[in-house]
Order: C-alpha cells, then structure tokens, then sequence
C-alpha cells in the first residue's frame, strides 16, 4: 500500500510520460471547461442525451467522507472471492480501513494517487481522440484515484476489486465525485479488475480509467455501473493494446438517471478486444453508450456485443464506432447492438459507425430493435409457464446472457439477482 | 383421452388441415405418417395452440374438455406435450432453472408440492439418466448450442419431467444417430403407462421400431388418407407413400 515508484514498470512508464508534469494538463482541461461549458443537444454527440436534469442541479466537489461505510453492509457488494484485494473508494476518496490489500501479489504494485503523485504525470496521455466535458471534469477536479501496476509476466490469480461509493454529504450539498485509474500491464502480464460503482442518493460522478496492456498481456476488466436512480453518471475509459496483447471489457449499466459509458479502444497489430455491454433500465433513465474501436494496425481482432432492455419511458442510446485504419490488412471486427423495449414509450436509439480504410478486412454489424420473440414464448408456454412468467423469463434470459461468463462466481451470482429484480423475474424463483 | 372431430386448420389464410377426425384413448401409441408438407406437424402445432394457426372449424376434446378454450400454458399443465422439431434457443436460463420452474409450475397446478432447487438436483438427476444426458447440459442456456441430437435429448428429458398424459412427438428421429435414436426411444417407452397416451409424427418408419405403435395414420394435403394396424408401417417402408395417394385419388377418401 505504499507508494512503490521504484517499480521498473513505473519509471518505464514515466520515461514516455509527458515531461513538463500534471499542471499544464489540468489547466487546458480547465481552460476547455470554462471556453466549452455543458454540451447541449445541439451537438452531434449529444443530440439524444439532454443534460437539462443536470443543468437544474448544482453540484459541489466532494470532500473526504468520515468516517467510510461499511461496504459488507451492502448486499451483493460482497464478494468472497475478492475481500482480500478490494480497494474502496467513497466519494472518490481511498478509504484504507475498508480496504484490504493482502491477497495483491508482491510485485504487483497498487497503490491511491494523489495529484501530488509523480504517476499523475502519466494521466491523460494514454488513447486518442479528445476528452469530452466529464472527462475534462476529472482531469481539471480529481484528487485521488489508484494506480495499478502488473509487471511483466506476472498472471495475478485473484481478481482485483475496486468498490467505488458515493454517499450523500449530508449537509444538502449534492457531491460530485471524480475517480481516477490508471492500469498498466507490462508484457506478459495478465489481471483480472472488477470495477464497480454503487451509490445513494442524488450525485455526480465522473469516473477516467485508463489501461495500458503491453505485447502479449491480457486484462479482463468487469465494469459494473450500479449508481443510484438520482445519480449521473458519465463514465470515460482509454485503453491502449499493444501487439498481440487483450483487453475484454464487460460494462454492465443499471444505474443512473442519465448515464454515459464513452469507452475508447486502441488495437496495435495482432491484439485483439472485447467490447461488451449491457444497459438494463426503466422509469424515466436515459443510458448513453458512446464507444470508439481503433484497429490502428493489421490482424487485429474485436468483438463488441451492446443489449439493451429498456421498460417504462426510459432510453438507450448505442453509437458504436468502429474504424479501420489505411493499412490495418486483415482485420477482423463483429459488432452486434440488440435491443429489447419492453413498453410502448420505451425508446433506443442505435447507430453502428464502420469507417473502414483497409481492404482486406472482415468487419460485420447488426442491430435489431424489438420486442419477445413469439416463438420463445410459445416454446415457454407449451411447457406450462403462463404468458406473464414466459414474457419474464426470456426478458431475464436476454440481459441475463451478458452474466455467464463473468469469472467471479459471487460476482455473477449477485448480478443475476439484481436482474432478476429488475425483469420481474424475482417471482419466478431462484434461476441464478 | 383426445378426441378430433373433422378439424380444419389454415396459415396466413392458407388452409392446411382439411378436416382430421382422429380418436386416442388411453393406454393407446398411434404414429401419423406422410410426406413432407402434409400437414404432419401442423396438426400437433394447432393442438399444443401454436400461435401461428388459426383453427377455422371442427371440435377437439381433450379429457372431455374442450381444448380450444384453454391457453397453451393451460394445455401443458393439463398434460398436454409436445417434443418439437425444431426446439428454440433460450439463452441466459439454464436448463436446470427452466426445468425446475416447469416442474413447478405443473406441480402447483395438480395441487402438489414444489420442490427447491436441492430436491429438484436430486429429481432431476435421476431423469437425465433416463435419457443419457450429461450434467454439463443442466448448466447450461436452454438449448443454446445444443446440436440437434442434444436438442432432442433435451425434448425428451422435459417430457420425462413433466410426465404429459398425451405426448406429441414430432419427427423425434431428425437429428439423431441410431444409438441416441434407440435410448430416446427406450426412453419414451418407459415414460409410457396405461393411463398416458402417444402420438408419433414421423417421416420414417424407423422409428417405429422401437416406439410401437397400435395405429398408423398416413396424412397428406390435410387430410388422413389412411388407417390401419402397425403393418401399415412396414408396408410404407418397403412401399413408399405414393400408392396410398394413388389409392385415395382413384376410391375417394377412406
């Protein structure tokens, strides 16, 4: 848990980080928030997700929460298999009693950043393209945050968990909350992160992960967004994948009363990325996927499979952009966005964006909207369960699908509950 | 148990059954032949209510209630099953949770207990045996992936849970090499009591020789054109179907 900077990956890491140090980064982000200020509608990259709600409320950078809640007194936030390497997070802040770091392998370096930090000279300069407003947001406001580092060749066997809580301040003032990773992966590595945020109330929270995974390493990396139905949530992750390194991402989105994941994948030659993601919501939530693949160089690989069950007069927005780069040969890319709307005012808008600047490429999409398939139902039905139930559990079914192959049992058993609770399912009994 | 009387049953408008009358007491396996599009399978769709059929005419009853008032989940839980052809994908259930919740949900209809996941695990271990499954299949998604062989394992294993009054089996053989053939077959059999009934539809006659049946039927363009004693099988194996058309267009119908 102490700072470990002399780890070799670190000062590699540092040797390509930008000289001149964190402030200057801060102050442009500064410097775009104040020239930019909220996007509106009229924004191309806006145009379905109205920040009015946002608008209405004022927000106020939170303060280190004291004393930190016990995250076992939140069910379906413990899991076995990762107590002895969660980190918590509350309000953006490190919560060490909460924490525990004794299953973290030696090597492995894990540890809180602080602006103060020298890894902060790192921050912001890993993916492409620029920032939007949130993730200017965290640049310009973050104060803590963790570093993991993983250096070469090490396969961590535990998956590392990171809780992040947000809490009501309690004196009225709504928080905003800026979390900040950094996950290095040095060649040969291998890390399995659980990243999951829950919460209470009404709040801001503005999360930047940013991934390196060098030759040859692989990161699975679950990323649960369970924040309150009050909250806002706009989420920004960068990854960069070297050669024949893996990232396979899972973002699972119940949360938030407006919500954005904008995840940004960069693929050198021979790597190869999961993009998966699943926003289950209903009342009047509106969850917004904005997702970036990069195939910058030849043989790489992606999959990117994007359900969304939308009830009550809720939205989701999918824009999935994939580009292909001039000489990126051989390239083999599948996207599939497949929505499921179950009421009438339930809305989803899906918009699949192949830029493709090579010629020797496999590169598929697909999207389809709708509603239960007949035939499922009627196949459930001839075997005794009434409409309503059948209607229930391919609904579950259909989210549920995104769950099995989360590696941490507990994990994906607390999921399976959660949406079994929110397909209605729960009548059903006991099918996780 | 199942009475047919001149059913008429049609597709987006296009008529398909022309008026079947067919009689199934208890205790009694009748197999339904003929060539493909005869309307093999869309009699056992319209009589599970397949939503795809409207029934434009006759009357069918099963155990004295008419069957046309009751929803296809009402059907099943009164004993009615069939074993599709082609059985549909549900991923994200697993087999064993759908298994149970059907089990249940026909439990509670008959008035008797449900059982929890740890005395299902016990029950239903005793039935994949029945059919030579192996447990991995529980765990997974509801025929997700399934070849067509273990699709109709699985077929035969919900039958064997839900232990149906009359069971429908349509074109159980597609899909299954000669020994899987035999265990489901065996299966079926055991399944078989003297107050339970079975109708087979089938292409080929090989399957008949395990499930045999009292009756065979030859249906075609709608219609039964033919009934008569399991001999009728052997002589539509060595035969073919086109002389029992030939038969039927040259002296009327039966």
């Amino acid at each position: 848990m102490t700072p470990a900077v002399d780890a070799s990956l670190l000062s590699e890491l540092l040797a390509t980080a930008r000289p001149e140090g964190w402030e200057p980064v801060r102050a442009a982000a500064e410097a775009r928030l104040e020239a930019q200020g909220l996007p509106d509608t009229a924004m191309e990259d806006w145009k379905y997700l109205d920040l009015s709600p946002l608008r209405e409320r004022s927000f106020h950078s939170a303060e280190a929460a004291s004393p930190a809640p016990a995250a076992s007194d939140i069910p379906g936030l413990v899991h076995p298999e990762m107590m002895a390497t969660r980190q918590v997070f509350v309000n953006g802040f490190h919560a060490p009693h909460a924490s525990c770091a004794t299953a973290i392998p030696p090597g492995v370096r894990f540890f809180p950043i602080s602006t103060a930090s020298e890894a902060c000279r790192l921050l912001g300069t890993l993916g492409e393209g620029a920032p939007d407003f949130f993730e200017d947001l965290n640049t310009a406001r973050f104060t803590e945050g963790a570093v993991i580092l993983v250096p070469q060749n090490v396969r961590v066997e535990v998956p590392l968990h990171l809780l992040f809580l947000n809490r009501p301040a309690g004196d009225g003032v709504l928080p905003a909350v800026f979390p900040r990773v950094l996950v290095a992966l040095d060649r040969g590595a291998e890390l399995e992160l659980v990243e999951e945020h829950h919460g209470e109330g009404a709040y801001l929270s503005c999360p930047v992960v940013e991934v390196r995974v060098a030759e040859g390493a692989v990161l699975r990396h679950e990323r649960i967004q369970r924040e309150s139905l009050d909250a806002f949530h706009f989420g920004a992750l960068r990854a960069e994948v070297a050669r024949g390194g893996q990232y396979h991402s899972r973002t699972l989105s119940f949360g938030g009363r407006l919500s954005r994941q904008r995840p940004r994948v960069r693929l050198a030659e021979g790597a190869e990325a999961t993009l998966d993601g699943l926003a289950l919501i209903g009342d009047s939530q509106v969850a917004d996927t904005h997702s970036f693949l990069h195939h910058a160089e030849p043989h790489g690989t992606s999959r990117q499979l994007h359900k969304c069950v939308v009830d009550g007069q809720a939205r989701a927005i999918f824009n999935g952009q994939i580009r292909v780069a001039p000489g990126a040969q051989v390239t083999d890319a599948q996207q599939q966005s497949r929505n499921l709307l179950l009421s009438e005012k339930a809305r989803v808008d899906t918009k699949p964006q192949l830029e493709i600047y090579a010629d020797d490429v496999k590169c598929s999409h697909g999207a389809a909207v709708g509603q239960l398939d007949p035939d499922e139902l009627f196949y459930l039905q001839s075997r005794g369960l009434d409409p309503e139930d059948a209607r229930n559990l391919l609904t579950y079914g259909f989210a549920a699908d995104l769950l099995a192959r989360i590696p941490v049992a507990s994990l994906r058993r607390a999921l399976r509950h959660l949406v079994l609770a929110r397909t209605q399912a729960a009548s059903l009994g006991d099918l996780a | 148990m199942l009475s047919i009387k001149n059913l008429t049953a049609s597709i987006n408008g296009t008529p398909v059954l022309k008026g079947i009358d067919l009689e199934i007491k208890a205790g009694e396996i009748h197999a339904i032949m003929g060539p493909n599009g005869s309307g093999k399978s869309t009699l056992g769709k319209v009589l599970v209510g397949h939503p795809s059929y409207e029934v434009t005419g006759g009357e069918v009853t099963f155990d004295g209630k008419n069957l046309f008032d009751l929803e296809p989940d009402v059907r099943a839980r009164a004993g009615l099953f069939m074993g599709f052809q082609h059985p549909i994908e549900v991923p994200g259930v697993s087999n064993a949770a759908f298994l149970r919740l059907a089990y249940n949900k026909k439990a509670e209809a008959e008035g008797r207990d449900e059982l929890d996941p740890l005395e299902f695990d016990d029950f239903i271990r005793e039935k994949i045996k029945l059919v030579s499954m192996k447990e991995e299949f529980l765990d997974r998604s509801l025929n997700e992936g399934f070849s067509g062989g273990e699709k109709k394992r699985n077929e035969i294993l919900q039958m064997a849970v839900l232990e149906p009054k009359l069971a429908i089996l349509d074109e159980l053989d597609s899909g299954l090499d000669i020994d899987a053939l035999r265990v489901l077959g065996d299966a079926v059999n055991r399944l078989m009591r003297p107050d339970r009934a079975l109708l087979v539809i089938t292409h080929f006659p090989r399957i008949l020789e395990t499930i045999r049946p009292q009756f065979v039927h030859v249906l075609s363009g709608g219609r039964i054109l033919k009934s008569d004693g399991p001999e009728l099988a052997v002589e539509l194996e060595e035969r073919g179907y086109d002389w029992v058309l030939e038969e039927a267009a040259a002296g009327g119908r039966r």
